[in-house]
């Protein structure tokens, strides 16, 4: 009764609590899958000698999950067979070790999950307007990642 | 003609214009060059930052540059620094 409900989702969500693999991931399951694809992006402890004490990070919330779904519409066009994407990305403080994000694809077979995960992360930290503060022992920096699609153009 | 904006800063932005968002009045056609003018006329702090900011307006994005901006009242502009998600 339940299977004719099992149509392609997309689950995205920008929160505040820590994120879990388990609930990402169970979303995502699906009885004729035979792959769950995982990236989960963790917060290093250093950057450049520098000890990292946390990150914050925030976001444009309304216009981040829009870019989001652009996203999963683009997955689904390029892998068809793809059936859900989950994209859980954490906002404000994030202790090291713990997760700022967590992408989950399933698929039928390996291939097409593994390749659209890795095309999730690139394209959100290309386009996704979040940003990243580390803070260090004195000092702080926002980040700027070198896959940000207007970094370098000419203006 | 000008319309009234809200313009929303982020990140490096907030910090050197010391606020998160404000009503703003603008012409309500522009290039989105002279639309970063107006909103550093109002706070000189981010000229730091020209070279790195984009816009959006009404969620989409917009070079700093000749793009003929047409702006109504209400409509939601973003200063977007170097993004730094995932």
């Amino acid at each position: 009764m339940g299977e004719s409900e099992d149509v392609p989702k997309d689950f995205i969500k920008l929160k505040s609590e820590k994120l879990s693999v388990d609930e990402v991931s169970e979303l995502v399951i699906s009885p004729n899958c035979g792959a769950v694809s995982l990236f989960i992006g963790t917060t290093r402890n250093n950057f450049e000698g520098k000890k990292v004490i946390h990150l914050e990070y925030e976001a444009y919330t309304s216009m981040a999950e829009m870019e989001i779904k652009k996203i999963c519409r683009d997955v689904r066009q390029k892998w068809p067979s793809v059936k859900h994407i989950a994209m859980h990305h954490r906002l404000g403080v994030v202790p090291i070790t713990e997760a700022s994000v967590i992408i989950a694809v399933s698929s039928p077979h390996r291939t097409e999950s593994l390749e659209a995960v890795m095309y999730c992360i690139n394209t959100l930290k290309a386009f996704v307007p979040i940003w990243k503060k580390e803070i260090y022992e004195d000092e702080y920096s926002w980040k700027e990642n070198k896959e940000c699609f207007w970094a370098n153009s000419e203006k | 003609m000008r319309c009234q904006v809200t313009v929303l800063y982020f990140a490096r932005s907030a910090e050197l214009a010391g606020l998160r968002s404000e009503s703003v009045s603008v012409p309500q056609r522009l290039t989105s060059l002279q639309l970063w003018e107006e909103i550093v006329k109002i706070h000189p702090r981010l000229a730091v930052i020209q070279d790195q900011v984009i816009f959006a307006v009404q969620q989409e994005y917009v070079l700093l540059g000749d793009q003929l901006l047409v702006l109504q009242t209400g409509d939601e502009v973003a200063i977007i620094p170097p993004i730094s998600g995932g």
